[in-house]
Formats: structure tokens, C-alpha cells, sequence
């Protein structure tokens, strides 16, 4: 499995990004990752909980999406594992599925901490 | 020249921001929204964006469906659509081209393969824009060509012709009006032996009668 907490290529592209006079735009992205990422973590937690595949898929890819958009390459393809299986209603490994999304996103919140310092 | 305007319709504020700059830097004007109803609206109200961004899951209307009405409607100018969606889709790429996406960008948008596809939909905006304005022209044209083929009342006698306002007028006057069409004035072989060539004689001939008299 890819190990990359952030590919800071992909960081370094967004930083880039923002038009002249506009505001920054990683800044911009790397906050609304973490004010939604919670939310979706914890969205995951409980529609695991009561067994609704159907939410798991819907929250779980978003959060593979906004994984995708800061280059959180391992949060990524835990979520798209997530995603896949739960989008044919397969709940079947999703405890342990669920521990890794939770480690991984907390790498990626202490990498985000450390990156806008 | 005034920037193309383009629709980014996504229900992830990241994803909207970030294409909303890549959009900006390369000179589109840019207009964001939520959700697939703000897309809607925004796409049927006065100056629609011509090119638009659609992802595919979005709450209330998603992509495909705001596709299918966008295709629905009759239009000389049609919205050039873009589907976002994910890279491990292809069952979603496909069903989206079906119901009338234009092309489609995999998420997370690599910034020089979507400015580069957004490029080609203005280019089709703008083909789409040169071709309604010239069917336009034609059928302008095609509308007086048509004023020509009434039935048209003419003098037996002087050829002057009757027009609409029940006005006789000479049959150049006539038809310039109707077509642009312009007369340069002239004569056939057959008029020039019939009067052309008499009235040549006849002044010829005065001319030759007049010359004793000026001599004495």
C-alpha cells in the first residue's frame, strides 16, 4: 500500500495556484479539508454502526475526493476501499477497514498542523 | 475581448475552490455553485455561462440529470458540458457521455488536461456561435429572396411593375429595392440594330444637312 501522508508535489501545485490578489488558495483547501474531514469521519462511524452501506458510500466518497485534492495518497486508497466495497453493499471488512481510515487521517491532520505551523 | 464564462458545479467547497482558480489563472470568468439545482438556474437564466463543470454526485439534481434537461431543451446555442468525476469510473465516464456530456475530467483535476479540455469547449462554443449567427444571415437572406417570388403585376407596354404599395415603379427600381440587386443600363445587339443604329443615321445625317447651312 502507498505509504504518502501528503505528496507534497501535489501540495506544492495548490500553493501555486492562487490567482494573483486572491486568497491562498492551499490555505483555503487545507482548512476546509479538516473542517469537513471530521464530519465525515465521524458520518462514516455511525452509518458503519447501523449498517447503511448506502451512506458509507456517499460520505466515504467524499472524503476520498477531498483526499484526492491535497494528495493524502494513503487516506485516499483506504477510502476508496472503503468506497468500492461499500458501494456493492459489502460491510463485511469494514470495522477494520474504519481503524485504518482513523489512522490515517490522523497522520494527515498532524501533517496539515505541521505544514501551516 | 470579454473572458468566457464557466460553470463549476461540485458539493465540495475544496474541490469548487480549487477549480475555480486553475480556471481563473488561465482567464475564464468563473461561476461557482453548490449543487445541481443552483446549476440548473444558473445555465437557464440571462447570460448563461457557455461551458460548464459538472460533477457527477451532487445533491438534489446530480450531473447526469441536469445533463439530460440541458440536452432536452431546443437551442441554437447549447451549454458545452464537462462531466467531473472520479478516476475509477469508467461505467460513470460512459452513462455520462450517453445522456449528452460533452467530454469528462477525472478528480482530482490534473490542471493542465482540464484547462486543456476547457480550452477545446470554447473552442466549440465559439464554432457553435460563428455557425448560428451565419444560418441567422441565410435566413435573413433566404426571407428576401422569398419577397421576389410573389406573383408580380407588370405593364405590358413600359414593363413598369406594381409594387406592394400598389405604386407602379420601373422594374430596376423594383427589384434593387427587393434584392440589393444593381443595373448598369446598356443594350442587346438586336435593340442596337432596331434603335440604336437609326437614331445614329438620323443625327448623322442632320449633322450633314446642318453643315451647308453653317457655310453660308
Amino acid at each position: 500500500m502507498n505509504d504518502v501522508v501528503l505528496d507534497l508535489a501535489v501540495v506544492d501545485r495548490l500553493r501555486q495556484l492562487t490567482p494573483t490578489g486572491e486568497p491562498d488558495v492551499l490555505a483555503n483547501v487545507l482548512s476546509l479539508f479538516l473542517q469537513e474531514g471530521r464530519r465525515r469521519i465521524g458520518g462514516i462511524h455511525l452509518a458503519c454502526r447501523t449498517g447503511d452501506a448506502a451512506e458509507v458510500h456517499r460520505v466515504a466518497h467524499s472524503l476520498k475526493g477531498s483526499a484526492g485534492n491535497i494528495g493524502a495518497t494513503a487516506l485516499y486508497l483506504v477510502c476508496r476501499e472503503i468506497d468500492d466495497r461499500a458501494s456493492e453493499g459489502d460491510m463485511s471488512g469494514a470495522a477494520l477497514l474504519v481503524d485504518a481510515l482513523d489512522r490515517e487521517y490522523a497522520r494527515v491532520e498532524a501533517e496539515i498542523a505541521r505544514l501551516m505551523g | 475581448m470579454t473572458p468566457l464564462r464557466v460553470l463549476v458545479a461540485d458539493d465540495d467547497p475544496a474541490s469548487r475552490t480549487i477549480v475555480g482558480a486553475m480556471l481563473r489563472n488561465a482567464g475564464y470568468a468563473v461561476t461557482l455553485v453548490a449543487d445541481g439545482v443552483q446549476a440548473w438556474a444558473a445555465l437557464t437564466g440571462e447570460n448563461p455561462p457557455a461551458i460548464a463543470l459538472l460533477d457527477w454526485m451532487m445533491p438534489g439534481l446530480a450531473g447526469p440529470e441536469v445533463i439530460a434537461r440541458l440536452t432536452a431543451r431546443d437551442t441554437s446555442t447549447p451549454t458545452y458540458v464537462i462531466l467531473l468525476t472520479s478516476r475509477d469510473s469508467s461505467a460513470d465516464i460512459v452513462a455520462g457521455l450517453r445522456v449528452g456530456a460533452d467530454d469528462y475530467v477525472t478528480k482530482p483535476a490534473d490542471e493542465d488536461e482540464l484547462i486543456a479540455r476547457v480550452n477545446v469547449g470554447a473552442r466549440v462554443v465559439q464554432l457553435q456561435g460563428a455557425l448560428a449567427d451565419r444560418v441567422r444571415r441565410l435566413e435573413e437572406a433566404l426571407a428576401s429572396v422569398k419577397a421576389l417570388q410573389t406573383l408580380l403585376p407588370m405593364c405590358a407596354y413600359c414593363k413598369a411593375v406594381r409594387n406592394d404599395q400598389n405604386y407602379w415603379e420601373r422594374v430596376e427600381t423594383y427589384f434593387h429595392e427587393h434584392s440589393g440587386v444593381q443595373f448598369s443600363h446598356s443594350y442587346c445587339p438586336p435593340c442596337y440594330e432596331r434603335f440604336v443604329r437609326p437614331q445614329l443615321a438620323a443625327l448623322d445625317e442632320a449633322s450633314h444637312a446642318a453643315e451647308p447651312e453653317r457655310q453660308t
